[in-house]
């Protein structure tokens, strides 16, 4: 009796499908993928239940640092950014260079007072990244220019989101004197930054 | 796996073939990479968002609008959380004769705590859609213990919250209690 042997069956599968696929997938997130920028400070956000990401809206941010400094991060768009810069000029008296102003376009935080604004573009970029500004912008009750770039941000373009994102251990009053400001520009609705938190099982 | 071809040899006089290439090329290392590239992709693209959370303030009153009735929150129906240093939170539902340092309590930032404290007056208030929580974080709060308590409004569902200063009175409460 002649045992009927199972028949073998090879173990190659063919591969290119799936390999045209993941490099397909593979573009595509390669394209999509935007890497975040180093922040100039660290900042911790608080934690909270929600689960709402940050929108891909023309944004703004305003980073606020433990010791109450405040940094803000105008909208990316290029020449928005330049009427911005005109704009926050005409109000201080401040005039900047072409150098500047392409400095400006190319800048990822801002974190100066407006009279040492120019000082500060005029740095190279290794410079600005390594610069540790030693008060932020100034948000007080007698000079709000932090509120400032936020109003001239929407007289640009009235669309842009703010975003707010605070550190852990900030102190209260300094993110009230920000609100209060925002509310007097009625510029009421905008999101704070938070990181991940499990929800509560009830 | 890869094939590979042995060419027979020998055969004496044998036609010389031409060589026969094949085609095949084993894909699975290119496939196993791929999905690594395509792991990290992936998660970086979706990690590097961060989570928000709606704020919207109250408008402020202009000069020339007409001033609106005044509201008034009942005491049974509102409770008022005091955040105060150290990540301290303070409760109370008196008013500003009623609030003396022993009905001023503390409690703390968690499920047992404020989470109770504000179900347990929400359970007792006379008319639970006007329930309000009014939050006073203390100059001595920080940014945390604020997002915090917005987080503990959503957890409870509690819809109507106010944030405004400690009145003079609760102040002076808390002073006495923190031992400023």
């Amino acid at each position: 009796m002649a045992r009927i042997k199972p028949k073998r069956h090879g173990v190659v599968t063919d591969m290119t499908a799936m390999c045209d696929v993941t490099f397909l997938l593979l573009t595509f997130f390669i394209m999509t993928t935007q890497f975040k920028k180093p922040d100039v400070e660290q900042i911790k956000p608080p934690s909270s239940i929600s689960e709402k990401l940050l929108p891909d809206a023309s944004l703004m941010t305003i980073n606020a640092t433990p010791d109450g400094k405040f940094y803000f991060q105008p909208v990316e768009n290029a020449t928005e950014r330049l009427e911005l810069l005109d704009k926050m000029g005409q109000k201080y008296g401040v005039t900047f260079d072409n150098n500047q102003k392409a400095a400006f376009q190319r800048v990822q935080t801002i974190g100066v007072p407006m009279n040492q604004l120019r000082s500060y573009l005029s740095l190279s970029e290794d410079e600005q990244k390594n610069f540790k500004s030693p008060k932020g912008i100034p948000m007080d009750s007698t000079n709000k220019q932090l509120v400032d770039w936020v109003e001239q941000s929407l007289s640009v373009n009235p669309e842009y989101k703010l975003a707010i994102k605070g550190d852990v251990t900030t102190e209260y009053p300094k993110v009230k004197s920000l609100f209060e400001g925002l509310r007097d520009i009625d510029f009421l609705k905008f999101w704070l930054i938070t990181s991940q938190e499990g929800k509560p099982n009830e | 796996m890869a094939e590979v071809q042995v060419q027979e040899k020998g055969g004496k006089g044998g036609k010389v073939r031409s060589k026969k290439n094949n085609p095949r090329v084993d894909m699975t290392p290119m496939v196993d990479l791929n999905f690594l590239l395509l792991m990290f992709f992936m998660f970086t693209s979706t990690f590097s968002k961060p989570n928000v959370m709606d704020l919207g303030l109250p408008g402020k009153p202009k000069p020339n609008d007409p001033i609106p009735p005044k509201t008034e929150i009942k005491l049974s129906n509102s409770v008022s959380l005091l955040l105060g240093k150290n990540n301290r939170i303070f409760w109370h539902q008196q008013d500003n004769t009623s609030l003396t340092d022993q009905n001023l309590a503390e409690t703390s930032f968690d499920r047992e705590g404020i989470r109770k404290i504000i179900e347990q007056a929400k359970a007792g208030a006379a008319d639970k859609d006007k329930f309000t929580v009014i939050i006073k974080p203390t100059d001595d709060a920080v940014y945390k213990n604020f997002v915090d308590i917005l987080d503990e409004m959503a957890i409870t569902k509690s819809e109507r919250y106010g944030v405004t200063d400690l009145k003079p009175w609760e102040k002076a409460i808390y002073d006495k209690k923190v031992g400023n």
